[in-house]
Order: C-alpha cells, then sequence, then structure tokens
C-alpha cells in the first residue's frame, strides 16, 4: 500500500509540474530561511558554552549611582575578587581582568613593532578558572611572576616560531621588557576572550594591589563549587557596600553614611550574572567584548517562524486549490473502498514527499547562501555536516512540516462526499475558500508588517546617519599610536598640520566615536564634601586645537587659548553637564571644581566655556555630562582634512609617520567609519529585515499567484458565458482581480496597527530616534497592493482573454 | 434475498418547500437477477442507485443488505459492507487517470488487503478474462471509450463482488461498444453476478432480467 501511495504522489506531483515546482520553492525559501536563522541562533547560544565547568563561572558586576548619573559596570574594584574569595565559602576561584586596549610589541633586538589590539592583565588563576592548558610552557609558573606574559598561537607566530616563544622577551610600547612564559591556542570565535591574544601578568599591575573601592575597573569572574547556588551569595554581596565601600568612600567624605548616601538618590548594587548569558544578556559599560542584545534573538526567531508558517499556509492553500483538481480522484477512491484514513494517509504522503524536496533544495539554498548570510550578519557561521543531531532535526522538521502543512489539505480532501464530486457537481460543491481567504490575509498581513518594519527601521538608521551629531566626523582622519612617537607626538602633528590639504589636527585620546572613556568624579568648589553637589563626567584630556578639529559649538564661554597662561587648569563642559548641575550656560562660567576628592589640596578646573551637547555615545543612550581639559598625554592624532583627495592626504601625513617613527606600523582610520561601525547591529538588523521581508513577500506572491491560477480554471465557464454575453477583457480581468484585492486590503487593515505598535515599541529603545509617519503605513499598503496586482493581473488576463467557445465546449 | 429496501424516503429542503427524490420506494433484489431502473431525468434513478449503493443516505425508511440493516450501521461498517459485495460502474469511466490499466484494476485489492501475489494474479487474471493483456501499461487516456469503460467493468468485477451498479455505463459510448457492454453484462449475470443498472435506452434494458420504472421519485 505505501508503495503505491508513493507511486501515485509522485506521478500526480510529476503531472502538475508547476503547481509542484511553486509548492517545492515556497517550501524551500522559507526552511533555507528558517534554516539560516536557526544557524544564526545557535550560534549565538553557543557562547562562552565551550569553556570547562562553564556553568559554574559567574560575573561580579555593579549597578552605581553616584553624583547625577546611573551607570551600569561590567566591571567591579580591584579587591572585589579577593574579598568575595575570603568572604563565601560558595566561592571556589576568584580572578580579574584588567584590560588594556592595544599594545605595540616587539621582540628584543627588533625595530618594528607589531599591534596587538585585545590585551589584559590576568590573575595567575586565569587557567584554573576556564580550564586552559597551556600549549608550551609550565602551567603552574606561566603568569605567577611580574613582567611575564602568555600569549596565543597567533600572537605567537608573529614574533617567534611557536616553539620557540617560550622564554623570549617582548617589549610592549617600547617601554616593558616583559618574558614569554607560555603559548595558549586561540579562543574560539564564540568565546568572549576572542579578541583577546596577549595576557599579561596581574601581579606586575601595581593598581590591582590597592584597597581601593572607589574605582571599577575590574572585570571580576568567580567560579562556584559545585554545590552552590548563585542566589545564596547576592544578598551579601550587596552588603559590600556597607562592608568595604562606605568605609572607603569616608576617607574623602568624612563622617557620610550609608543613610545618606541613600538619600541622596545613590546606590550602589554589587550583583553577578552567569558567564553563559553575558554574551546575549549584558550591555554594560566596559565589556570584555562586544555582546549582542537578546532581542535580536528573539526578533530572528519571530522571522524564522512567520517565513515557516507563510511557507506553509501557502502549501496549505495551494493544495486545496488544487483538490479541485483532484475532488474526483477522491470520489472515485471511496467507492472502490478507500476510507478517509487511507486517503488521508494517501495525501500526506504527497505533502512528505514535497516537504523532502523542499528540505533538499533548501539545504542546497542554505549552502549556497550562507556565505552571503555571514557576511551580512558578520558572523562565521559553517553548516554542521558532521553533527548528525543536525541532520536529525533536518529529517523530524522535513516530516514535522510535510505533516503540518499536508493536514489541513488532507483532512479536508478526505471529506468529499463522492456522489457530489462524480456527478460533476464539480467546483461549486467543494468548500474551503473561506479557510484559503483567512490563510492568504494572513499571509498578506505578516508581508505588511515586514514591509512596515522594513521602512522604519530603514528610516532610523537614516535618521542616525544624517542626525546633527553635534561634531563634524567626516573628512576626520585617525592616526592611531601617537603616544608611541614621546615628545615628538608634537611636532609630527605640527608637520601634519602644514600639509596643504590639511584642515586642522588634534591630539588626544578621546573621541567622539569609539575610543578611550574616562569617567570621574567632580565636586564644586563650594560645598566639596557635600554628595549631593558631587557631578560625574567624562573626563577627556584635548589639547588646544581640539574643538576647531572636531568641529563643536561653543554656545558661551571660549575655547582653550594658548594666550592663557592658566588654561591648564580649564575645563570646558558640556550642555548636560550644566543642566545637570542645574545652572545656565552662562551662569556656569567661572564655576570651579574638583576631580581629586580624595586629595588633600585638590587642583580646581574653572569652567571657561560650554559646548552643545554632540553625540559621544551610541543613539541608544542619552547624551552625559562630558569635561574637557588640556593634557599632552594622547593616543591618536585626529586630522581633519580638506575635502577631496583623499590619498594624496593619506600618502602626506603617511611619509611624516615613517619619518618620525621609523619601524611603527602607520595605523589609521576614518572617524566616518568608526562611526558606521557603532550602528553596525541596527544596520545588520536592517539589512537582515530588508531580505526576509523579500522573501515573504515572495512566498506569499508565489501562493497568490498560484490562487490566482486556480481560480482563473475553477471559473473557466463562467468567463466564457460571460464573454458570450459581452463582457470584455479588461471587464473580466477586473473581476478575477478584485476579490483577491479584498483580501489584501483587509490584511492590511489587520496589519497596520500591528505594525505602528510593535515598531514603536522597537524606538523607544533609541534615547533618539524618529516619530513614525504616516507616509510609512500608505507606502506599506501601496506596494502590498501594487505587488498583490501585478502577480494577480497576469493570471487573470491570461484566463480573460481565451476564447469562449473553447472553455464552453470543454464543460 | 440480496437486498431490500422498504419505504425509502429522500428530500431536500429548498426554499421552505420539501422536494421529494426518492418516495416511498420498495424494492427487493434477489441474488442473479439484472434490473434495469429506468425513467425520465430526474425522476430518482441516479438517486436509488446510489441509495442502494450505499454512497447516499436516505431520509426514511429501511435498507437490509444481506440481513444487515443498512439504515442502522455507522459509516465506517457501511463502507466495509459495500467494499466487501458492492462493485460501481460509472457513465464516465472514472478511471484514475494518473494510473495505468494494470494499476488501475489493482486499486480495489489494495484497499482489501490483498497480498502482492494474490493481488497480481487476480489482476492477470481478470486482464485475461477481458481480452486486455496488451494494454494493461497504458494510461486511460490512451484508451478508446468503449476500452476505458471494458476496464471499468472488470474493475468492478475484480474483487468478486456480489452486486454490480452500472450508472447508465454506456451513456457515452458508441452503439457497437454499448452493445460489447451490455453482452458483457449478460454474460456475468449468466455466471451469477447480480447487476441493478440506469438506463435510458429500452434496448439496454431489454437485456435485464426486470424494469424498475421511476417518475418523479416514486416507483410507477
Amino acid at each position: 500500500m505505501f508503495k503505491n501511495h508513493l507511486k501515485i504522489a509522485w506521478r500526480s506531483l510529476k503531472k502538475q509540474p508547476f503547481f509542484t515546482f511553486l509548492n517545492i520553492f515556497g517550501l524551500a525559501i522559507g526552511i533555507a530561511g528558517g534554516l539560516l536563522i536557526s544557524l544564526y541562533i545557535y550560534d549565538e547560544l553557543s557562547y562562552d558554552k565551550m569553556f570547562a565547568d562553564a556553568d559554574r563561572i559567574h560575573r561580579v558586576h555593579a549597578d552605581i549611582k553616584f553624583g547625577g548619573d546611573a551607570r551600569k559596570f561590567a566591571v567591579t574594584p580591584a579587591p572585589m575578587a579577593e574579598s568575595v574569595q575570603n568572604d563565601f565559602s560558595e566561592v571556589e576561584l576568584a580572578m580579574r581582568f584588567r584590560t588594556q586596549g592595544s599594545l605595540l610589541l616587539r621582540k628584543t633586538g627588533t625595530e618594528a613593532n607589531i599591534k596587538e589590539l585585545g590585551t589584559t592583565f590576568v590573575d595567575s588563576t586565569f587557567f584554573k578558572m576556564f580550564g586552559l592548558e597551556l600549549v608550551s610552557g609550565d602551567i603552574k609558573t606561566a603568569l605567577k611572576s611580574p613582567n611575564t606574559l602568555i600569549l596565543t598561537k597567533t600572537a605567537a607566530a608573529k614574533h617567534f616560531e611557536t616553539n620557540e616563544a617560550v622564554g623570549q622577551t617582548l617589549i610592549l610600547d617600547n617601554d616593558d621588557a616583559y618574558t614569554v612564559t607560555g603559548i595558549i591556542d586561540d579562543f574560539p570565535e564564540n568565546s568572549f576572550l576572542r579578541e583577546h591574544t596577549v595576557f599579561m601578568a596581574m601581579s606586575g599591575y601595581e593598581d590591582s594591589r590597592l584597597v581601593n573601592w572607589g574605582s571599577n575597573n575590574y572585570q571580576t569572574y568567580i567560579k562556584l563549587i559545585p554545590s552552590a547556588n548563585i542566589e545564596d551569595i547576592q544578598e551579601p554581596l550587596r552588603g559590600f557596600l556597607s562592608k568595604y565601600v562606605i568605609p572607603g568612600v569616608q576617607q574623602f567624605m568624612p563622617g557620610i553614611t550609608e543613610k545618606q548616601f541613600k538619600a541622596a538618590g545613590n546606590y550602589l548594587t554589587y550583583s553577578t550574572m552567569p558567564l553563559t548569558d553575558i554574551h546575549l544578556k549584558s550591555d554594560r559599560v566596559a565589556e570584555i567584548s562586544a555582546n549582542n542584545d537578546v532581542q535580536s534573538i528573539y526578533i530572528l526567531s519571530f522571522i524564522a517562524i512567520f517565513l515557516l508558517v507563510l511557507a506553509c499556509v501557502n502549501f496549505m492553500n495551494l493544495s486545496t486549490a488544487h483538490s479541485l483538481k483532484r475532488a474526483k480522484e477522491v470520489g472515485i477512491r471511496k467507492t472502490l473502498g478507500s476510507n478517509k484514513g487511507e486517503l488521508i494517509r494517501q495525501f500526506l504522503i504527497e505533502s512528505g514527499i514535497v516537504s523532502f524536496a523542499s528540505m533538499l533544495l533548501a539545504i542546497i539554498l542554505t549552502i549556497v547562501l550562507l556565505p552571503l548570510f555571514n557576511d551580512l550578519a558578520d558572523k562565521n557561521i559553517s553548516m554542521p555536516y558532521a553533527n548528525s543531531f543536525f541532520w536529525l532535526i533536518l529529517v523530524g522538521a522535513a516530516i514535522l512540516l510535510g505533516l503540518f502543512s499536508g493536514s489541513y489539505p488532507a483532512f479536508f480532501m478526505s471529506n468529499f462526499a463522492p456522489v457530489k464530486v462524480l456527478k460533476g457537481g464539480g467546483s461549486s460543491s467543494i468548500g474551503g475558500g473561506k479557510v484559503r481567504n483567512a490563510l492568504v490575509i494572513f499571509q498578506f498581513a505578516i508581508s505588511v508588517f515586514l514591509i512596515i518594519s522594513t521602512l522604519v527601521v530603514y528610516q532610523q538608521l537614516d535618521y542616525i546617519q544624517n542626525k546633527d551629531l553635534g561634531f563634524s566626523k567626516d573628512q576626520v582622519l585617525i592616526v592611531n599610536d601617537a603616544f608611541s612617537l614621546g615628545n615628538q607626538a608634537d611636532s609630527f602633528k605640527e608637520e601634519v598640520k602644514k600639509l596643504s590639504y590639511v584642515k586642522n589636527a588634534t591630539l588626544s585620546s578621546f573621541f567622539p566615536t569609539p575610543s578611550s572613556r574616562s569617567d570621574s568624579t567632580f565636586a564644586p568648589e563650594e560645598g566639596l564634601t557635600d554628595q549631593e553637589n558631587a557631578l560625574s563626567m567624562q573626563r577627556w584630556g584635548v589639547d588646544y586645537d581640539y574643538v576647531a578639529t572636531m568641529g563643536f559649538e561653543i554656545i558661551a564661554g571660549r575655547d582653550f587659548d594658548r594666550n592663557f597662561k592658566n588654561d591648564s587648569t580649564s575645563i570646558i563642559v558640556n550642555e548636560s553637564a550644566v543642566s545637570v548641575i542645574g545652572i545656565s550656560a552662562l551662569e556656569a562660567i567661572g564655576k570651579r571644581y574638583t576631580p581629586d576628592l580624595s586629595d588633600e589640596n585638590p587642583t580646581f578646573y574653572t569652567i571657561i566655556g560650554v559646548v552643545k551637547d554632540f553625540h559621544f555615545s551610541p543613539f541608544r543612550a542619552e547624551i552625559k555630562s562630558l569635561s574637557l581639559h588640556l593634557s599632552d598625554r594622547a593616543y591618536a592624532l585626529a586630522v581633519k582634512l580638506e575635502s577631496g583627495n583623499f590619498s594624496n592626504a593619506l600618502t602626506g601625513i603617511e611619509d611624516i609617520w615613517n619619518t618620525v617613527a621609523p619601524g611603527q606600523p602607520f595605523d589609521y582610520y576614518f572617524m566616518e567609519d568608526s562611526f558606521n561601525d557603532t550602528y553596525q547591529s541596527e544596520k545588520r538588523l536592517g539589512s537582515i529585515f530588508f531580505i526576509f521581508t523579500g522573501l515573504s513577500i515572495l512566498i506569499a506572491c508565489l501562493g497568490l499567484f498560484g490562487l490566482a491560477a486556480f481560480n482563473a480554471e475553477k471559473r473557466t465557464k463562467e468567463i466564457g458565458i460571460r464573454k458570450v454575453l459581452g463582457a470584455s477583457i479588461s471587464q473580466i480581468s477586473y473581476r478575477l482581480s478584485i476579490d483577491f484585492l479584498k483580501l489584501v486590503g483587509i490584511a492590511i487593515l489587520v496589519s497596520l496597527p500591528l505594525g505602528w505598535f510593535a515598531m514603536n515599541k522597537w524606538l523607544e529603545d533609541f534615547s533618539y530616534h524618529i516619530e513614525i509617519g504616516i507616509w510609512v503605513f500608505v507606502l506599506a499598503a501601496v506596494l502590498a497592493i501594487v505587488i498583490s496586482i501585478l502577480t494577480v493581473s497576469y493570471q487573470s488576463i491570461k484566463a480573460a482573454i481565451v476564447n469562449p467557445v473553447k472553455s464552453l465546449r470543454a464543460e | 434475498m440480496l437486498l431490500q429496501l422498504n419505504n425509502i424516503f429522500k428530500w431536500v429542503n429548498s426554499g421552505g418547500q420539501r422536494i421529494f427524490l426518492l418516495k416511498d420506494i420498495n424494492l427487493e433484489v434477489h441474488e442473479g437477477e439484472f434490473i434495469s431502473i429506468m425513467g425520465p431525468s430526474g425522476s430518482g434513478k441516479s438517486t436509488l442507485l446510489n441509495v442502494i449503493g450505499m454512497l447516499d443516505d436516505f431520509d426514511e425508511g429501511e435498507y437490509d443488505f444481506l440481513h444487515e440493516s443498512v439504515h442502522t450501521l455507522k459509516e465506517k461498517h457501511r463502507a466495509n459492507l459495500y467494499k466487501e459485495y458492492i462493485g460501481f460502474v460509472f457513465q464516465s469511466y472514472h478511471l484514475l487517470d494518473d494510473l495505468t490499466v494494470k494499476e488501475n484494476l489493482e486499486m480495489p485489492l489494495l484497499y482489501k488487503k490483498y497480498k502482492g501475489s494474490e493481488r497480481k494474479a487476480m489482476v492477470a487474471d481478470m486482464l485475461d478474462r477481458f481480452n486486455i493483456v496488451g494494454k494493461k501499461d497504458l494510461f486511460p487516456a490512451q484508451l478508446s471509450g468503449g476500452q476505458q469503460q471494458l476496464v471499468g467493468v472488470a474493475r468492478a468485477l475484480i474483487s468478486n463482488p456480489k452486486l454490480i451498479l452500472a450508472d447508465e455505463p454506456t451513456g457515452n459510448l458508441n452503439s457497437q461498444q454499448s452493445e460489447e457492454i451490455m453482452e458483457l453484462f449478460k454474460k456475468l449475470n449468466q455466471e451469477g453476478v447480480t447487476i441493478i443498472q440506469v438506463t435510458h435506452s429500452e434496448k439496454n434494458a431489454a437485456y435485464g432480467s426486470r424494469i424498475v420504472s421511476l417518475l418523479d421519485g416514486r416507483k410507477v
């Protein structure tokens, strides 16, 4: 019987190549989309799970509000690790990272530096914490003594033969000598340490030994003993405020109590997060590596499910419409003794074949599209060919999809009454129209919803890119590693400024695009020890040309000026800082603040100017308080170029670099690129929306196209009669199309409020965002209507121009 | 006695009016009979045939088939009954277009769960008997109307039914083909198969042993 079912299924599919193609292709697109997204999500969920005992590792972090700003830190004070280990019996192990960003490395006896982007100090418990092993070197002594480091294989290979690396010396930033004591494997792409290649011994880092609870700079990880519950340490961890932090603060704010601290609206809460949750759920200041947002995982899951459901709906629609043709078959089979069960099995086998064929096509599509998708999602995902579980899931999915999408048509068709369908009552006696209509509405509602989403996401991206940022990011070139020039940095800058196509140049470590950040708490001259007046601000060291080069607008006071002798103790603040203080910009001029709260003789800085707010963190966040002061320590040189000849400018600057710093790598980037990178995840979301919207519309159109074809066929006789009675081709095409357009119209009405609601929710995440205009909805509706008219009209017109004699005779 | 209809009524309600399709039909059919149901269009011939074939319900009355009360049976049970004992022949043949002659013949056997070897033997036997061995791998569209109906009859016969129901079996055939099919029916009847046919043609009706005439759903 089964063989017979297969044979018949195969023949009936072969007999209707167009219909079969629509079905398989539609389903394959849906599956391929779902598969790609699933691979992506699988990869996202796999982060940091490769470490031994990953489920027992947690990160300690801090939520702090003090002096205006509320911040969530991924970092804690230096003594945190030791304190948790001593205070809690549940904690088996604690270790810290103190990330250093990029460093220049060279082998002793060579001139040329090689830059490593991810470097960090680590405690010697690093290996034990993450279950790491050394490729070479002695794990017992590696990272124990000061000025030792370990490298990843890749980093080591840049300087040495891997097996000779241990025992060699590297010079870091042309300054300190470090001995290589071990080599580890590179960290996998889906680990939080993926970008880190150089790990220096914490014991050589002075600051790490100070018991300072006032600054947060250390990523602290703890490993629990197997029987411990992380919840048990949360409460005592919160108690650290009164146990350690308040006594520490009292040193510079004598007499402050926890009660006062809290009464002023401040808080400081330590808590933990499981290591394996960090990648998707953590968005804090000073993360070790960039994380993803779990929301994007939810959105993608929805899209994947949408796509699959759309494809199944398509299948149901086409199959039930197609059943008009198979009604006779059902009737004959029933009179020959087939019962409902057997017919259902027959149709389910058919849908099973379609679903397996679609799965095969989908796998091919996925293999072909994976590189493109990787590009888009900035990933390195591969098909897990060797994973038998993966194939099992695919086969299971194919069976499920076949059952799911085949069930409605199967039950629908097996219910035909043989007397009716054999008597040639034909199409009119076969129902299911209402369900089909509902399915079409469903498909188009989803498509319109996705169109709206795409439009809004793109509009928001456009807004971000064209918004007045308060600084000019265009034509600004940033040359890294200026600090390595030492006291030649200034002359480098002056030489560069002399170039004809250079407008201005400035030395600093701090830029509005992602770069160094430094947070300090300032107190005013009057009321110095009164915590209510404390003001938490970014503290950026800049030079005289900074404001002009960045294109900031001074709204009160003046810029730094070489003619004013005491500008070394002047600061410029932004509008936000002034509004947090609660005075006007003009009133702020002349006020004196100090960041040296714990100092006996603090240096006071006078506010000499107020700049208009500029965006120095992503649009998601509000603009926070910021101050600029003069400093001669600078990491990079920012060069504002005349528009036009970039390559000339680049060679000019590189030539100067090579004369002042022979052997140092010339490392630069454009500020605009860096700015765009900040919005990578939004951009990615935009492109993903765009692509999957396209796919869902394509699937919906395939379905509509097929339905229109069957509708036209079903009404062949009606069309013939109408034509004989004098209807024109356009009248008939209109009549055939209008039914579908009504459905699309209903779909639009359903999806508009949904789209409005969902996208407003998404926009709420951005402190600065667009308002959704009416035109978005109008455009989405018009698009849906135009696309469906194009899809349906081909079939309608084709049916309308048929010679009526033919269609009437056929009856 | 093969089957017995007692006071069968069937109606539809249309516009508040009850329209009778079958009205007080009483009919006894004995094994070995060859009955022709006749009457003008709309007189209820096909409806009666469908009721006898258990493809259609009736609203009132009693129907006994081989001493089973059809009107009290559940649908599944009823289907088993006609699967076992009744073969159908249609005016427009109703062969499955996707299947070859051989496969069309095999179809009813599949539903009765015969083993593969048995099916093969029965199909071969039937092809032989109807002299269509040479056509076994052709599809219905490759056959003439007469040949298709021949296959249709062979298919109805293949599982040895007690009763053949034929709804205008020659309606789509020319006179020579008609004659062949009717001769075939006569021969089958002589071999012991009970046949009930619906026909318009006096000539075809003459092959039968008894004529049941209908007018507006009533026996006359």
